[in-house]
């Protein structure tokens, strides 16, 4: 995470020990539709490190979304590769426990279980951990009302507002405390007042917990609040930069950067 | 929460299709309990028959395929009460014969001297005289079904024969049996000096290689087998088929119930494919995925197991019933046979379920999320 930030901060000298690998890393990575007819990403080189706050920009249907789906390993790459630390990751199995443990994901579509209340939407996210069913419920109570919804626990999500929705599912994705927490167009579907909140709530999380977060928007507004801006256009990526004007840097990252 | 509480509540999201898929597991461990059970009740219920008749070996036609099928001559009973060993003998043909109200009734024919009718628990009247014709005794089922007395006439073959006594064994087709002098049940038949088996006791303390050496020697007077009345079940074709044929429809009417539960679970994860990428997405293993899927398979099964026992016990209670047989046999299915269907139910729905799993764990969450 160091050299993420001496990276960032434009701090690394000569004689320094050699950067660890990036914590997750899409190389050449392609995805296409119908036998090739479709072309979503292009042989795409991304790299994200530790702590990083990485907004990916682009209009819609530019391949942004493909691109989080590879990182969380929800979809399979048609080419190149997909590496953690470094590795790289093959199978569903090693995906899901990435994802289990390592890997938090919040989509536009909140994707809640209409069955389950805003309680047992977190706690499904614990099943699969050997965790007592009371220390689950117990886990998911504390993360909700960190996400100011402890009023709320026993709600279906049809009783929820769609800022709500979108609270639980972001509680949902952090309960297992993961290192990446991808963010696909989080406020798509929340008006402004919500957007606001949502995105509070998501920049306050990667700046208390040290977390990397990447964000898929298309509002440059809230990409501004990311330190770094990868802009990508038909299936490529167009541009990667530091922003010079990022609202201030990550809590954790600050703190691990003057040590 | 756990596997168990979502697959309820899964359940609980479709009622209608819930319960059709229930219902249908439950009609077809019922269906499959009630009909194993009716089989093997008929089976256990001659064996009880012929126990309460107190057999200790039958002797039968060598090779013939049912106890209804074989005939030897008459004086087979004299020739087998000379065996050594041997302390009584009693010839007995039987048979069902077209009665009342379009019954089928067994009747059994025993020549006049025969310990049997002595044997016979009377409720009503008494045994039918020595040189005495066309008189029966009635099983009290009978009787009671045909609302028949003492003294009445009751059709026989189309012939009319006067009930001397009604009797009241224990064994239920015993109650049913109508009793008649062998000598007009042969001329009913048109199989005059022949019997269908002979009764054989022995005395009380006979050993076990006693009892072998005296099967032997029966044997030995040729054309006849010899077994005790379990044996003689066991052996016979009838029972073979029966047993056999209530197994197929049993094996039939399970795997229809499974299809419905099949049916079922395919549908549900196609409507729930979005669900399932959803927790795929947030790390659940295919594995988990698949054991909740079967866990929803098995919680149908389960409910339909109770079901389908209730309903057996109700088919068992509801079979005395029906007109003709319901009288004749009477079942109740046994905990070993509950087990065994419901075992066969629970493996069957498992395997049922694995294919709509597997189909829900072979897409990419990504996809399943895109078909929502």
């Amino acid at each position: 995470m160091i050299g993420a930030v001496k990276r960032l901060l434009g701090q690394a000298q000569p004689g320094d020990p050699p950067p660890r690998p990036a914590m997750i890393a899409l190389a050449g990575a392609s995805r296409s539709f119908d036998d090739g007819a479709i072309v979503a990403l292009k042989s795409v080189d991304l790299t994200i490190d530790a702590g990083e706050c990485v907004a990916i920009l682009g209009p819609s249907g530019s391949g942004k979304s493909s691109i989080v789906n590879l990182l969380s390993g929800i979809d399979r790459p048609t080419g190149g590769r997909i590496l953690w630390n470094g590795t790289p990751v093959a199978s569903r199995r090693a995906w899901a426990r990435l994802r289990r443990q390592e890997i938090g994901i919040v989509f536009q579509e909140f994707h809640l279980l209409p069955t389950l209340t805003a309680r047992e939407n977190v706690e499904i996210a614990l099943m699969g951990h050997a965790i007592p069913g009371e220390s689950r419920r117990a886990r998911a109570e504390t993360v909700l009302e960190r996400v100011g919804l402890g009023h709320r626990l026993d709600n279906l999500p049809h009783a929820l507002s769609g800022g709500e929705r979108q609270r639980v599912a972001i509680a949902r994705a952090i309960v297992n405390a993961p290192r990446l927490l991808l963010a696909d167009e989080p406020t798509g579907n929340l008006d402004s007042a919500n957007t606001a909140a949502v995105a509070d709530l998501l920049f306050n999380l990667q700046r208390d917990t040290g977390m990397t977060l990447v964000l898929v928007t298309h509002d440059e507004h809230l990409a501004a609040r990311c330190r770094r801006c990868v802009r990508i256009r038909d299936g490529e990526v167009a541009d990667d930069r530091v922003l010079a004007t990022a609202v201030v840097p990550p809590l954790a990252v600050r703190r691990e950067a003057a040590s | 929460m756990n596997l168990i509480g979502l697959a309820l509540r899964n359940l609980r999201r479709r009622p209608v299709r819930t319960t059709l898929s229930i219902l249908g597991i439950a009609l077809a461990v019922g269906g499959a309990l009630a009909l194993l059970a009716l089989s093997r009740s008929i089976q256990d219920t001659t064996r009880e028959g012929m126990d309460e008749i107190g057999d200790d070996l039958a002797v039968t036609q060598k090779d013939a395929p049912d106890i209804f099928a074989g005939f030897l001559p008459a004086d087979t009973e004299v020739r087998v009460a000379k065996v050594a060993g041997v302390t009584r003998a009693a010839g007995e043909m039987f048979m069902f014969a077209p009665s009342e109200q379009n019954r089928q009734v067994l009747t059994v024919g025993w020549p006049e001297t025969s310990y049997l009718w002595a044997k016979i628990p009377l409720r009503d009247g008494r045994a039918p005289n020595a040189d005495e014709r066309k008189v029966v005794v009635v099983g009290d089922a009978t009787a009671d079904a045909l609302a028949k007395k003492v003294g009445d006439q009751i059709e026989i073959f189309g012939e009319p024969f006067t009930i001397v006594g009604i009797s009241k064994y224990k064994a239920i087709i015993n109650r049913g049996t109508v009793m008649m002098p062998l000598a007009d049940l042969q001329e009913l038949s048109y199989r005059p000096s022949q019997v269908t088996m002979v009764h054989v006791n022995v005395a009380r303390d006979t050993s076990k290689t006693e009892l072998e050496r005296i099967r032997r020697d029966i044997e030995a007077l040729g054309g006849v087998m010899v077994s005790t009345s379990s044996e003689s079940l066991d052996n016979d074709r009838n029972f073979k088929i029966l047993n056999a044929v209530s197994l197929a429809i049993s094996i039939i009417a399970l795997a229809m119930g499974v299809i419905y539960v099949l049916n079922s679970l395919v549908m549900a994860t196609q409507e729930r494919t979005r669900e399932i990428g959803i927790v795929a997405a947030i790390g659940w293993s295919d594995t988990r995925i698949m054991t909740s899927i079967v866990i929803e398979g098995l919680v149908m099964c389960a409910i339909g197991c109770a079901f389908g026992v209730l309903l057996s016990f109700f088919a068992a209670f509801a079979f005395p019933l029906i007109p003709t047989i319901g009288d004749m046999i009477s079942f109740r299915p046994s905990a070993r046979l509950m087990a065994a269907t419901i075992s066969t139910a629970f493996l069957l729905c498992a395997i049922g379920s694995l294919y709509p799993a597997w189909r829900a764990i072979s897409m990419m969450p990504a996809e399943a999320l895109r078909r929502a």
